[in-house]
């Protein structure tokens, strides 16, 4: 049997006073590709801040390889991956391999200098994001695509094995967006990783993902692909009536 | 003996050797006469801790800190002058180090977004400072003046004791932390899921930063502390391609400002701190505007190459 990578059990969580989502259940185990997906304001960044211990529970229970979000544990096997168009800082002339090195930083590590074996994971990172090329290049004269790229590498230059997306796609081109979508599906079915992502797209999570999961302050829908429902039972499931 | 006199000590020699090479008139007794070697030194070590210090600010959008918080030093110089202390720099450093600390709890804590922590401590510290200068009697002196516009040339043995031992602490904190230090400002979300703390490496930074910016009040003085600190760092950013060519970058424009800076006002018989702070913007501007002139040569050449295609 699989191992459990994440466990979220009756998970509430507030922000400014206001109940963001509630009584969120979520299981995901290794290897899985689980696309998380629901309109602005349903909770989806908010379930993503907890699971990565920035925000606390109101109740319920986050586990993450059986242990606390932030843990010593989790630190080292988490990538995080942020929506690279709005994240990267604009006032920073940094190249791409520069930015990578930073994922080989943790809380074990963090005044070492760099070692040999840090040194080969950057190169190994850049090579399977495809960055080789433009490795010297300064991030910010990239593409849409080749810095959301860039922000896959920094992760995976940290080892993690489970890698947390937020709206990767973007400002992001279609090319661009089908070659980042296979270098996500290579990760999960070639190199093992277990991926959860968030995103608008709801094409892309269905190109990708194992499952989907539609969150709107709750989980209203959880289960694999081929079975997410149409506009007509999603509309249903949302409590939107039909108009005309 | 301290960290300073035992580096003039040891370069002393050099720095004589290296008089016979400087230009002008009065601008090699920099490099001779012990009194203009100990400011010289100590401007050469602050620049250089700067122009590191500075490329960080940059990247945490905090460029106007050094500013503010070398005005909150005054206050604290106010009270050691008034107090009747031999250094009033050490009140400036309590004053400096106890406001950075609060402007970061209040920018970290969204207490007060933006730079409006950094105008309150800047404004009401200065404000402190005359107010307290003039109810005691003492009033704006010349001691009080070298505060404000920075002397160079009255950089005592203890100053540049002083200015030597915290430099160099804060290079070496700088150098050591670099990595995380840059990981926490490009991405603070993934630094604190790799586990770095985040927070204290913030506050860390801005204690350093008050250290530095004190340091800086003796050669500059209050109202150009900006100067050494930001702009050799900004004019960096227009000429590299990644972090570490900026780090090097705005050192070598943080030393070549105090060179240039000495050697025109010691020429021209002007306020070294303000010739200083002259330099690096002029620095700025030829920079900027080479930068400007190639860009746009290269954009028309690749037009009229584009249109050649047609």
């Amino acid at each position: 049997m699989s191992e459990t990578i994440l466990d979220v059990c009756d998970l509430s969580v507030e922000r400014s006073g206001k109940v963001v989502i509630k009584d969120v259940c979520l299981h995901v185990t290794e290897g899985d590709f689980v696309g998380i997906v629901g309109p602005n304001g349903s909770g989806k960044s908010t379930l993503l801040l907890a699971i990565l211990g920035v925000l606390k529970p109101k109740s319920g229970t986050i586990q993450v390889y059986g242990k606390p979000p932030n843990s010593v544990i989790t630190n080292k096997k988490i990538g995080w991956v942020s929506q690279a168009a709005a994240n990267l800082p604009k006032n920073v002339k940094i190249t791409v391999r520069e930015l990578v090195k930073l994922g080989t930083i943790n809380r074990a590590n963090m005044f070492d200098r760099l070692n040999r074996s840090s040194n080969d994971r950057v190169d190994e990172a850049i090579r399977k994001t495809g960055l080789e090329n433009v490795k010297h290049t300064e991030v910010g004269r990239l593409s849409g695509g080749q810095k959301q790229r860039a922000v896959i590498a920094r992760a995976l230059a940290s080892e993690a094995d489970f890698i947390i997306l937020d709206e990767p796609m973007v400002g992001i081109d279609r090319d661009s967006k089908n070659s980042l979508l296979k270098l996500l599906d290579g990760l999960c079915h070639e190199e093992g990783k277990t991926i959860l992502m968030v995103s608008h797209d709801l094409t892309a999570i269905r190109q990708t993902a194992h499952r989907m999961v539609f969150l709107e302050e709750t989980i209203r829908f959880d289960g694999p692909v081929k079975s997410f429902p149409g506009l007509e039972k999603l509309a249903d499931l949302r409590g939107i009536e039909p108009v005309h | 003996m301290g960290a300073g006199v035992m580096l003039l000590e040891l370069l002393s020699p050099v720095m004589e050797e290296m008089s016979y090479l400087m230009p002008g008139e009065v601008f090699p007794e920099f490099f001779r006469l012990e009194m203009f070697q100990r400011s010289l030194l100590a401007a050469v070590i602050v620049s250089i801790v700067a122009g590191y210090l500075g490329s960080f600010l940059l990247v945490r959008n905090l460029a106007l800190i050094g500013d503010g918080l070398a005005h909150v030093s005054f206050g604290g110089v106010a009270i050691g002058i008034v107090l009747g202390a031999t250094s009033p720099l050490e009140y400036a450093l309590v004053a400096s180090v106890t406001s950075a600390i609060m402007i970061y709890e209040l920018q970290s804590r969204n207490i007060l977004a933006g730079d409006a922590s950094i105008a309150i401590f800047l404004t009401g510290m200065l404000a402190f400072g005359l107010v307290y200068l003039r109810y005691s009697g003492v009033g704006i002196t010349v001691e009080v003046e070298s505060y404000l516009w920075g002397d160079l040339l009255l950089t005592s043995s203890s100053d540049l004791d002083t200015i030597a031992f915290f430099c160099i602490l804060s290079y070496l904190f700088l150098i050591i932390m670099q990595p995380i230090l840059l990981a926490t400002a490009v991405d603070p979300l993934s630094s604190h899921v790799q586990g770095i703390p985040v927070r204290q490496i913030g506050l860390l930074f801005s204690v350093i930063t008050a250290i530095v910016v004190v340091t800086m009040v003796q050669v500059v003085g209050t109202l150009l502390v900006t100067a050494l600190l930001v702009t050799p760092a900004a004019t960096a950013q227009l000429i590299s391609r990644s972090f570490r060519s900026c780090l090097f970058w705005s050192q070598v424009f943080g030393l070549a400002s105090i060179f240039l800076g000495l050697y025109f006002s010691a020429e021209l018989d002007t306020g070294s701190g303000a010739m200083i702070a002259l330099v690096a913007a002029i620095l700025f501007a030829i920079v900027g505007a080479t930068v400007a002139l190639k860009s746009s040569i290269s954009s028309l050449s690749r037009e009229s190459k584009q249109a050649g295609d047609i």
